[in-house]
């Protein structure tokens, strides 16, 4: 097993499932292989690809909802932003992806 | 040298099927009118892959949801971690470690596939 492989595989299962929530991977290349490569390791270690920016907990349920995609757990939230909360993916429209920022989900209106 | 295997209109593209060929039993799977000739045992746990599910050219497991390349035979996921309340021995136990698949050269020819199995 290779995390240059892995990358690969979780680009092709992931595309089509984000598409269908009207979402897309980061136009910035970069940022999209650390994340993919953060994940790939993140599973790994643990056998789940949970979001590489958000701190896991002991409770397994609420864990589940950050296997990424994570979209459909937090789904007003990352609407708000127009990304989800690594940046991993965005909305389909956005080009600029820098010009995105997190917002805490107790923020959004 | 290549021995037929079955007619290609047995697989739907996204489908797969088992065939033994010469003792050997093989998984032929139809990626997008491609076919690709895979070992029929897990690299895992030895589970059965054409009762699995094809995502484009990636094969998971039906058991513990290891996932393989269909054109290379590579490993590219372990199993899934144990269920929390689960009954059953730890997928993920370091014993049994997973590893890639061994695949054969496939081709189509008048609606035919054909796998050289060596």
């Amino acid at each position: 097993m290779s995390v240059e492989g892995r990358k690969k595989a979780l680009r092709e299962l992931f595309a089509p499932t984000v598409d269908r929530l009207g979402y897309k991977f980061t136009p910035n290349d970069e940022d999209a292989d650390f994340l993919l490569e953060q994940l790939a390791n993140i599973e790994a270690e643990t056998g789940v690809p949970y979001c590489p920016c958000q701190a896991r907990s002991k409770d397994r349920a609420a864990d589940m909802r950050m296997v990424c995609p994570c979209i459909p757990f937090h789904r007003k939230h990352y609407d708000a932003m127009r990304r989800c909360w690594c940046g991993l993916f965005v909305h389909k429209d956005v080009t600029d992806p820098d010009s995105l920022r997190q917002i805490p989900e107790g923020r959004v209106k | 040298m290549f021995v037929k295997a079955l007619d290609a209109a047995e697989i739907a593209p996204g489908g797969m099927k088992a065939v033994t060929i010469n003792g050997r039993e093989i998984v032929i799977c139809n990626h997008a009118g491609t076919f690709y000739a895979v070992e029929r045992a897990c690299g895992h746990a030895k589970a059965r892959l054409e009762r699995g599910a094809l995502t484009g050219w990636i094969l998971t497991c039906p058991l513990h949801y290891a996932q393989f390349d269909i054109r290379s035979g590579e490993a590219l996921s372990g199993p899934a971690p144990k269920a929390p309340a689960g009954a059953h021995p730890d997928p993920r136990d370091p014993a049994l470690k997973t590893v890639g698949l061994k695949t054969w050269p496939a081709r189509l020819e008048g609606g035919a596939v054909f796998v050289d199995v060596q």
